[in-house]
């Protein structure tokens, strides 16, 4: 049975307006970019894990960004964490060539991309969307030609998508459902990361329902990375 | 061993109904039952259900809220498709089912479906989520509504009957009465408490349901509370639900007169939380000691 794992908090540092978790990375699977673990602060007054996107740093050390105004920002002050994981569906990079692939980002959302460009050997452009310039900092984190869009601009104004032929998003899911529908209208393959609530990470919970080709499902089994075009039938 | 209903299991730690995807455990954790000596479903209606809305869930201090609102296939598509791969997945295991109508009938209907199904072990009559318009806790609430309920499903099937009732009622003793002259061989006590957690700049509920079941650790003295009440008065069978997350936690609803626990919210915590109780309670004979 696979089980979480302990790790020990390395640090915590500011980027920007989000705090990046350090751990310990030894043992630790992060799994394909897009996948995701249940991290849970085993000294913390919440009693629900996390969901939250890990990667890993070049210097071997795993990490996680979490935001302080968000649910998971709790996290930011943990000195150990259980970690399950790699869960759930990533990215399917197998089309992925760097230079046709355009990443979009969203917020927090952001915190699933870190590995793309290792996985498809070289750097692909991004657009990446905060509401505050504080947040952009964790583009950093991206090893991407990366523009920064900052509201209330919207970042389907900057997205162009010639010369493009996938498209990888990961965010709110309003903005992934524009995502979707715009890249649906140009021909453009487009995989989503969708973000909701989720108590367990291994379908036992439910929480996290979403709709995907027009029913519910449980977006730990199914996703967070879907094909777009699920959403598209939803809509 | 612990007798339960009738039910011969290794030991006294199941899954609280509605926390445990076998299928789903088995493929994402590479065990169905994470360690449950029994497997209880995930309540099943007569027909699909899509669930409430999202959100669902929302954490509380120190335990969480849900307003799942009971998806399923219906029992068709649950006597076809899933209690066979659940079958296949959970092995030798007991499998409890659980069963929620809108009305007795509804009850009685489900049960008649499942008696002389292959792999059926026992039924759990759900009278008791919070979640849902009609039935189940309008239904469990009722004392004269438990006892025609349960009549009516054993009546029907010679299968062990559970019947889980909620700590959002008046007299769970007398609930638990009525269940036990309905023919009820064990009673669960208990389901989630029904709760709310509200958005202060909308005075809306935070949950997409109009309210939600409360779990977890703050739910624990409610169940002991129902447990105690309930072994006091009566000599049944009971499993007790509610704030179970490790040997402490479930040895107070034991000692309380509970015959086995289930693990409900604390699995969604940390999988390992059933199979480290069960563990626990009833250590590994070693070739030593044999």
């Amino acid at each position: 049975m696979r089980e979480p794992v302990e790790v020990a908090v390395l640090g915590t540092e500011a980027l920007g307006a989000y705090t990046l978790v350090r751990v310990a990375g030894a043992g630790i699977d992060v799994g394909s970019p897009g996948q995701f673990a249940m991290a849970l602060d085993p000294d913390a007054a919440g009693y629900l894990a996390r969901p939250v996107g890990v990667f890993r740093l070049e210097d071997g050390e795993v990490a996680m960004l979490v935001d302080p105004a968000h649910r998971v920002g709790g996290l930011g002050g943990a000195r150990r964490l259980r970690l399950l994981g790699p869960l759930g569906h990533g990215y399917d990079l197998t089309a992925a060539e760097p230079a046709s692939t355009l990443l979009v980002a969203g917020g927090i959302g952001i915190t699933v991309l870190p590995g793309v460009p290792l996985a498809i050997g070289g750097r692909p452009r991004m657009l990446a969307a905060f509401r505050l310039p504080t947040q952009a900092a964790a583009t950093a984190l991206v090893d991407a030609d990366t523009r920064v869009v900052l509201a209330p601009a919207s970042v389907l104004d900057a997205l162009e998508l010639a010369a493009i032929t996938l498209v990888l998003g990961a965010g709110p899911t309003g903005l992934m459902h524009a995502l979707a529908e715009r890249c649906a209208a140009a021909g453009v393959a487009c995989q989503v990361a969708l973000e909701a609530p989720m108590g367990c990470g291994f379908g036992a919970c439910y929480g996290c329902a979403v709709e995907l080709d027009g029913a519910t499902a449980r977006l730990c089994l199914e996703g967070p990375v879907v094909d777009a075009r699920r959403l598209a039938v939803a809509r | 061993m612990t007798l339960l209903a009738g039910l011969r299991l290794d030991h006294p730690v199941l899954n609280a109904s509605g926390t445990l995807d076998a299928i789903a455990a088995r493929d994402v954790l590479g065990d169905a039952t994470l360690g449950a000596a029994a497997h209880v479903t995930k309540t099943i209606f007569p027909d699909a259900r899509p669930g409430n809305p999202s959100p669902r869930i929302a954490e509380t201090a120190g335990g969480m809220l849900n307003s799942i609102g009971l998806p399923g296939p219906g029992i068709a598509a649950f006597i076809d498709d899933v209690l066979p791969r659940t079958r296949t997945c959970v092995g030798v295991t007991p499998v409890i089912v659980s069963i929620g109508g809108e009305s007795v009938s509804d009850y009685e209907r489900l049960a008649a479906l499942l008696d002389g199904v292959p792999g059926v072990a026992a039924l759990e009559l759900n009278l008791s989520c919070p979640n849902i318009e009609s039935g189940c806790i309008s239904i469990g609430a009722d004392v004269a509504e438990t006892l025609l309920v349960t009549r009516r499903v054993r009546a029907t099937t010679a299968l062990p009957l559970l019947v889980k009732l909620s700590p959002s009622v008046s007299d769970i003793v007398a609930l638990a009465a009525a269940a036990v002259d309905g023919g009820a061989d064990a009673v669960t006590l208990t389901n989630t408490a029904r709760g709310l957690a509200v958005r202060v700049d909308t005075g809306r509920s935070v949950l997409g349901g109009p309210g939600g079941g409360l779990s977890g650790p703050p739910l624990r003295p409610l169940a002991l509370a129902a447990v105690y009440a309930v072994r006091v008065a009566l000599g049944v069978d009971i499993v007790g639900v509610g704030g179970v997350d490790s040997l402490a936690t479930a040895a107070e609803l034991l000692a309380a007169g509970a015959t086995a626990v289930a693990v409900g919210t604390a699995t969604f915590r940390d999988p390992t939380t059933i199979s480290r109780i069960a563990a626990a309670l009833a250590p590994p004979t070693s070739i030593e000691a044999r």
